[in-house]
C-alpha cells in the first residue's frame, strides 16, 4: 500500500484530496448553513450570499426555541425512553439468544427463526393496527407506547447480533460453573453478560440511534407532551413559528446539538459500533 | 449440564419477554391489519366485511404502483449514485493516514445522527425558491433562474438528493469498514507486480468487497422500500402523489382519508412485498452468484 502510494504523482493525490473535500462540503455545509441563519434575525435572510454575516447575534432566537420548544422536557423523555429501550433490548435480546443458542431444546430454531422476523417486517406497516391497539388498552400518551415498539424493533437486531457473538464465546467458562454449582440465570447475568460487552455497546448505540431520531410513532401514539420526544421540538415549531424563520433555524440546530456533540465526542467508539454492527448484520 | 440446559422451565423463562413483545408489538397489529383489510372499516363506528374488495381496489390503484416505483427509483438512486460515490471515498480515506483519515469519517457520517425530522425541515428551507440554499448556490456559479425545486416535475429527485445525502455516511462507513478488513499483504503484492493505483482498486478492492457491497446493496434496495419519514416531511407524497411510498400512502389513507380499512390493506400488501423481496435477495439473488 506505501509503495503504492509512492509511486503515483503528487498531483493525483492532490485530486483525490479535493474528491474527499468536496464531499465533506456536501455533507457539513448544510449544517454550517443551518447554525448560520440560527444566529441571524429573519429580515437578514433574504440575501443572495451564501451564508450571512448577521448586523447583531441573535441569540434570542435560541431563548425562544429552548422556552417554546419545551426543549428541556421533550429532551428528558427522549433520554429516558432511550436508556429504558436499551436496557431491555440488551436484557432480553441476551436471554433470547442464550436460550436459542447455547440451550438444547427442539423448537429454537423456530423460535430464533420467529424473532428474528421482526427485522423484515416494515415498521410503518404496524402503525395503524398499533394505533388501535393502544388505543383500546389506553397506552397511547403513555411511556409504554414508545417504549414497546421501540424496544419491539430493535430487538431483532440486538439478537441477532449478540447470538452471533456468543457463537464465540467458549463453553469451557459455562461448564467449569455449573460444576462449581452455578445456576443458569448467575452464569448468563455474571459469567457470559460479561464477555459480551463488545456486543452490548454495538447493541447499545445501533439501538439508540434507531429510535432517538423516531417521531412517526411518537407523532401516531402520542397527543399530549408528556412523553413527546425531542423531534417534537421542530415538528411542533414550524406550525407555530411558520412566519418566523429564524427561531425555526434555531430549534433545528438546538434539536440536533445534543446528538451530534455526542457523536463527536465518542466519534470512535460509534463508528466502530456502527461499523461491527452493520458488517455482522 | 446437558439436565441443567435443557431444562424447559427455565428455556422457557428466558424467552418469554422476548416471544412476549413479539406477540403484543409485531405479531398481533399484523393479525389486526390482516382483518381489517377485509372490512370497509373507516376509523370510527362500525366495520364491515366486504371481502376482498380493498385488495380488488387496489390491483388497479395508480397512486399505489406510482409509490412502488419511487421506491424503485430511489434504490436505483441509493445503487448508481450514493453507493460508487461511497465505495470510491472509502478506498481513498483507506489510504489516508493520520487526522484527516478521522476528521472525514466523523464529517461524512453527522447527518446521520440528525434526526429525520430536523433533515426534512433543513431541506425545505434548502429548496425554499426564497432564500433557499440551493439556488444561491446555483446563483454564485452564475445561474440566473429560479428553481421550483418541489415542483411536479421536481418533487421527485428533490426527494431523493434528501435521502441519498442523508445516508451517505451509514453506507461509507460499512464499505470503510469492508476495505480495512481486506489483508494489506494484498495491495503489497500487487505493488510489487507494479500495478497502479486504479488497477488495485479494481482487480483487488473491488472483487475482495464483494460480499459488502451484497449486504449493502441489499440494505439499501429495502430502505428505499420502508421509506417514510423524510417523505411524510417534506412533501407529504405530493404534489399530486409525485413523491408517494407506500408506507406514507397507507397513513394517509388511514388517517387523512377516512379510509382505515383499505390503508391496512395496503399494509399487508406492503408487508408481504418487503418480506419477498428481503427473502429473495437474501436467498435467491445473492446466493446464486456466490456459488
Amino acid at each position: 500500500m506505501e509503495q503504492a502510494g509512492k509511486k503515483k504523482h503528487p498531483i493525483s493525490k492532490v485530486i483525490l484530496f479535493i474528491v474527499l473535500l468536496v464531499i465533506a462540503v456536501i455533507q457539513i455545509f448544510p449544517l454550517i448553513w443551518l447554525l448560520d441563519f440560527s444566529l441571524a434575525s429573519s429580515n437578514e435572510m433574504f440575501t443572495s450570499g451564501l451564508l450571512i454575516i448577521p448586523e447583531k447575534i441573535q441569540w434570542g432566537n435560541y431563548a425562544k426555541a429552548f422556552v417554546d420548544g419545551n426543549f428541556l422536557l421533550y429532551l428528558k423523555n427522549s433520554l429516558l425512553i432511550n436508556f429504558l429501550a436499551v436496557a431491555f433490548v440488551i436484557v432480553i435480546s441476551i436471554m433470547a439468544a442464550f436460550a436459542c443458542k447455547r440451550m438444547q431444546w427442539k423448537l429454537s430454531g423456530l423460535v430464533q427463526t420467529l424473532l428474528l422476523m421482526g427485522m423484515m417486517i416494515p415498521i410503518h406497516a404496524t402503525l395503524l393496527p398499533n394505533y388501535k391497539i393502544y388505543s383500546a388498552l389506553h397506552l397511547t400518551d403513555t411511556i409504554w407506547a414508545l417504549l414497546i415498539p421501540y424496544v419491539a424493533f430493535s430487538l431483532p437486531q440486538g439478537m441477532f447480533l449478540m447470538g452471533s457473538f456468543l457463537e464465540s464465546v467458549p463453553k469451557e467458562l459455562e461448564e467449569a460453573a455449573v460444576i462449581d454449582g452455578c445456576g443458569i440465570y448467575r452464569i448468563i447475568f455474571i459469567i457470559v453478560t460479561p464477555l459480551l460487552k463488545a456486543s452490548i455497546t454495538t447493541v447499545s448505540i445501533m439501538t439508540f440511534l434507531n429510535n432517538w431520531n423516531e417521531f412517526m410513532m411518537a407523532s401516531t401514539y402520542l397527543s399530549t407532551p408528556k412523553w413527546k420526544t425531542l423531534p417534537f421540538s421542530v415538528l411542533e415549531f414550524t406550525g407555530e413559528y411558520s412566519s418566523n424563520y429564524a427561531v425555526q433555524f434555531a430549534v433545528m440546530a438546538l434539536t440536533a446539538a445534543p446528538a451530534v456533540i455526542v457523536y463527536i465526542i465518542l466519534n470512535k467508539h460509534i463508528t466502530k459500533g456502527v461499523a461491527m454492527g452493520a458488517v455482522k448484520g | 449440564m446437558r439436565k441443567m440446559y435443557s431444562n424447559k422451565l427455565v428455556i422457557f423463562s428466558l424467552v418469554l419477554p422476548g416471544l412476549l413483545v413479539f406477540l403484543f408489538a409485531i405479531l398481533a397489529p399484523i393479525c389486526l391489519s390482516v382483518y381489517y383489510g377485509f372490512t370497509d372499516y373507516s376509523g370510527m363506528g362500525k366495520a364491515t366485511w366486504i371481502g376482498f374488495e380493498n385488495y380488488k381496489t387496489l390491483a388497479h390503484d395508480t397512486k399505489f404502483f406510482t409509490s412502488l416505483k419511487n421506491s424503485f427509483l430511489l434504490a436505483v438512486g441509493f445503487i448508481c449514485i450514493q453507493h460508487p460515490i461511497a465505495i470510491i471515498v472509502a478506498a481513498i480515506l483507506d489510504k489516508l493516514q493520520g487526522k484527516a483519515e478521522g476528521f472525514f469519517r466523523c464529517v461524512y457520517f453527522i447527518p446521520n445522527v440528525i434526526s429525520v425530522a430536523i433533515i426534512a425541515y433543513l431541506w425545505k428551507f434548502i429548496y425554499n425558491p426564497d432564500f433557499g440554499l440551493l439556488n444561491n448556490v446555483l446563483k454564485a456559479f452564475g445561474y440566473q433562474g429560479q428553481i421550483n425545486w418541489l415542483s411536479a416535475d421536481n418533487a421527485i429527485w428533490a426527494v431523493l438528493i434528501v435521502l441519498i445525502w442523508h445516508g451517505f455516511g451509514w453506507g461509507m462507513l460499512i464499505y470503510y469498514t469492508g476495505i480495512k478488513n481486506i489483508d494489506p499483504v494484498l495491495y503489497e503484492a500487487a505493488a510489487i507486480d507494479g500495478s497502479d493505483s486504479k488497477t488495485t482498486f479494481l482487480r483487488i478492492t473491488l472483487p475482495l468487497m464483494k460480499p459488502v457491497i451484497q449486504v449493502n446493496v441489499t440494505m439499501a434496495i429495502i430502505s428505499a422500500l420502508k421509506q417514510m419519514e423524510t417523505v411524510y416531511l417534506l412533501t407529504n407524497g405530493g404534489p399530486g402523489d409525485r413523491t408517494q411510498f407506500a408506507a406514507n400512502y397507507l397513513y394517509q389513507q388511514a388517517f387523512k382519508a377516512f379510509k382505515y380499512g383499505y390503508g391496512n390493506a395496503i399494509g399487508v400488501v406492503f408487508i408481504i412485498i418487503c418480506l419477498v423481496v428481503t427473502v429473495l435477495l437474501n436467498n435467491v439473488i445473492f446466493r446464486q452468484e456466490e456459488v
